[in-house]
């Protein structure tokens, strides 16, 4: 078996403790391959991303963990370090500023964060991000809102 | 069967001993052998190498895939000058991507390498 399977087997033991309200769901897409993970992230209470459930798509490379995993976002985002189209996202951790020590967990908790926290300074949306820059809270919360709403509104 | 009824609801109006006492001396069960078992552990923190996520008292991911090769025999630990430790190999195979620790992002330099 190979580094890679070893430790993600071992990741997959540990994650029933590790889900929470904030992460719902997290594992491989099917039992054959491993390296194909999926997540459901809930949108942050107290942020226009509230009532929204986001699907994230995690492509591990036999590498890991010394390289980082992928993650995209499934479901459109509209956020400024988010492209609205393709769902990359620009997160350091995810590239410069990765680390072995991260989890497929603490990664997905990561990017949990950064929809409460956006970066308007290094966008990947400049529309989202404009409006952060120039301080209409308002525009951006509503935009969001609406795609939330769109995108990745829950059927109650 | 039969024996349980004893303890029966109906038989308990009359609370005399007579016909109980004679029935426990017909044992239940007889221990014939037991065996104590008992668990030890060194009363200290052994931490798991964040890289592979195996205790560092095993051996690392990949010598435990390889038991028995030239390479599992010399699988040793490693300390950077931040005090934290990981298998040698683990941390030789990151440090090709990046010269930091991964636990706190400070610049790695080794401080012993060893058991």
């Amino acid at each position: 078996m190979s580094s890679v399977t070893k430790r993600l087997l071992k990741e997959l033991q540990d994650i029933r403790k590790d889900l929470t309200d904030e992460l719902l769901s997290l594992g491989p897409v099917d039992d054959e391959d491993l390296l194909q993970w999926h997540a459901v992230l809930r949108g942050p209470q107290e942020t226009p991303y509230q009532g929204g459930l986001f699907r994230l798509r995690i492509d591990i490379p036999e590498e890991y963990p010394i390289k980082p995993p992928t993650l995209t976002f499934a479901t459109p985002v509209c956020h400024p370090n988010v492209h609205f189209e393709t769902g990359e996202i620009c997160l350091d951790i995810l590239k410069s500023q990765w680390s072995p020590a991260w989890t497929l967990t603490s990664t997905c908790l990561a990017v949990h964060v950064l929809l409460a926290n956006p970066e308007p300074s290094s966008p990947l949306n400049c529309d989202a991000a404009n409006l952060l820059r120039c301080g209409d809270f308002v525009g951006y919360s509503s935009l969001v809102s609406m795609y939330t709403h769109i995108f990745a509104g829950q059927i109650q | 069967m039969a024996d349980m009824e004893v303890d029966s609801p109906q038989k308990q109006p009359q609370p005399q001993p007579a016909v109980a006492p004679a029935k426990t001396k017909q044992k239940r069960m007889v221990i014939k052998r037991w065996t104590a078992v008992a668990l030890w552990s060194w009363d200290m923190e052994t931490d798991v190498c964040a890289i592979c996520r195996n205790n560092n008292m095993e051996l690392c991911i990949d010598c435990q895939a390889n038991q028995g090769s030239k390479n599992a025999e010399d699988c040793i630990l490693a300390w950077g000058i931040c005090n934290h430790a990981f298998h040698y190999h683990c941390i030789s195979r990151w440090l090709k991507n990046r010269a930091s620790c991964p636990l706190d992002n400070s610049e790695w330099a080794y401080q012993k390498v060893g058991q």
